[in-house]
Parts: structure tokens; sequence; C-alpha cells
């Protein structure tokens, strides 16, 4: 069977500040913080959240694109998540800006457990023009 | 809580931590959260299609947990847990092989409804001695930790 893709293909210019996105549900796994605690090779890290990239998944599941490069990312720590709880995330494009001829989009996302505790907030600043930096970075 | 126990000055240095970067552990941060791949992150082929480059990179979102586990250990897990922040802007990508410390300092501290907030700059550097990611974290403090104000 084919995959339909039904993502509206990224117009920067028409993109509106507050768009909020579907919210998105997922349950962490105590496999998912073992597998993340090894990868930062921090057996106490608390916020393996933040590798699921929930603020922007929900961006990448509506728009399509030519890919990204995290500029910059801001986390906030509020309760530690606890493996087997459901998570809800609610995601809203939180600001866009053109830099040095570049476009970005800031994205936001707060995650939430089942029990009503605030885990944490993300906040990503994305270029859109990976290339871009790729190109430099090799020079 | 015990009894006073803390103090934050501006010039405070936060020990520094350092992370020897694999392709494994990248492999590892991306698969916890079901992206096994292939990804800029994860495959060389995907990184030179999206990015051009040679090799793949590491999240930024690493460094991000790397700076936090910077920050926990400097104010503790009871307190940078639920008020600790992290903010970083990413000049260089961090690659499989690098060697990246983080170093910290206190840059001021302000008092807060819950506490005292003590804001801290933050700076990586890769085994070259370029700067990889520039910013900053913060905690809040909680007053019964502190020294009563005279």
């Amino acid at each position: 069977m084919v995959e339909v893709d039904n993502r509206v293909p990224l117009d920067w210019d028409a993109l509106e500040v507050g768009e909020v996105f579907e919210k998105f549900e997922y349950v962490l796994t105590q496999q998912m913080i073992d597998e993340y605690r090894r990868g930062v090779m921090d057996p106490d890290a608390a916020f393996p959240t933040i590798s699921h990239k929930v603020d922007v998944r929900q961006f990448n599941a509506r728009y399509s694109d030519n890919g990204s490069v995290n500029a910059r990312c801001a986390f906030h720590c509020y309760n530690s998540p606890v493996p087997g709880k459901r998570l809800t995330v609610t995601a809203w494009v939180a600001d866009k800006y053109l830099r040095r001829g570049k476009n970005y989009i800031v994205t936001e996302a707060v995650s939430v457990d089942e029990d009503g505790r605030l885990i944490d907030r993300v906040i990503t600043h994305e270029l859109k023009q990976p290339w871009e930096v790729g190109k430099k970075w090799e020079e | 809580m015990g009894g006073i126990v803390r103090s934050y000055s501006e010039g405070d240095p936060v020990a520094p931590l350092v992370k020897e970067l694999t392709q494994e552990a990248i492999n590892l941060f991306e698969g916890s959260a079901g992206h096994p791949g292939p990804s800029q992150f994860t495959d060389e082929e995907a990184a030179r299609e999206t990015l051009g480059t040679s090799g793949t990179v590491a999240s930024g979102r690493m460094s991000i947990s790397f700076a936090l586990e910077m920050m926990r250990r400097h104010f503790g897990s009871s307190v940078f847990n639920h008020t600790g922040t992290v903010d970083l802007r990413f000049l260089r990508p961090v690659r499989p092989g690098d060697t990246i410390t983080f170093t910290g300092e206190v840059t001021g501290t302000s008092r807060e409804a819950n506490g005292q907030k003590v804001n801290v700059k933050i700076e990586a550097r890769n085994q070259r001695g370029d700067t990889t990611a520039v910013g900053a974290g913060s905690a809040i403090v909680p007053n019964a930790y502190l020294a009563a104000e005279e």
C-alpha cells in the first residue's frame, strides 16, 4: 500500500504565528528512558522528553519542507516524567523571523502527564535552509 | 531540608562537563524517541542530502541534554529538575568523534517569588577549541536552602 503524504508544502510567508497543532500523545516507556540515558551518557538524566522533539513533530506532520537545522533551543524543567505515564503535548508556532536572508521558524511545546503534572517546555528556532549552514560547516 | 547549605555569587564557576560523542551515542539518542533514521543524525547519505555535509552531526538537543546535566550537578536535582532552564544557540556542528567540554559561570542572582534565581552563562567547545554552542541557564533556588538575609 502506498502511503499518501497529506502534508502542506511550507509557505513561510503565509505561516501564521500562533498556529496551534493537533495535540500529540505518547507513553514514555522505561526502555525509552534507558536508551536516552545511554545516549547522553548520564544515568540520572531526568528529561528524556527532549529527544522526542515534540515541538517540531506536529509541525513536520503538517508541513513538508527541505528540512532544517536547529539554530537555538531552550528547555524549561518543571517535573521529571514518570515511566509508563501518558504525556500530552501541545505545540504551536511561537514566532518566525528573517535574519541575514535566512528564514527561521520558532516552535514551542508544553508537555503534561496524565495526572496533570507539568513536565517541560521546549522552544526551538529552526533555520529552514539547512544546506546553507551545511555548506558553511564544510568550509 | 537541613541547614543552610548554599550561596551563589557572580563569577562562581560551574564544574565543567566533558562528553565524547560517538555515532552509537547519537543513534541511541535518536532511537530512544523512535527515530532510528535514516536522518542527518544517523546516516551519512541523509546528511549529505539534507545538509550537504560529508558526515553525520549530533542533534543540538544532545548539547541541551549535556548542559542540563552540568546545571543539574551544580544545583542538585531537587532544585534544577523543577526550576531549571537552558537556552543554547548552536554555532558549529558536533560530530561523532568530537569531545565537547561544557563550562559555566554564575552571572548574577535576582529575587523571585519562590526563591533566588541564579543565572549562568554556558559555553561548549570542541577538542579544537572551537565554540559549538553558547547560551545561558538558570535555576530558582528556594530560600530554605540559602542563608537568611541580615
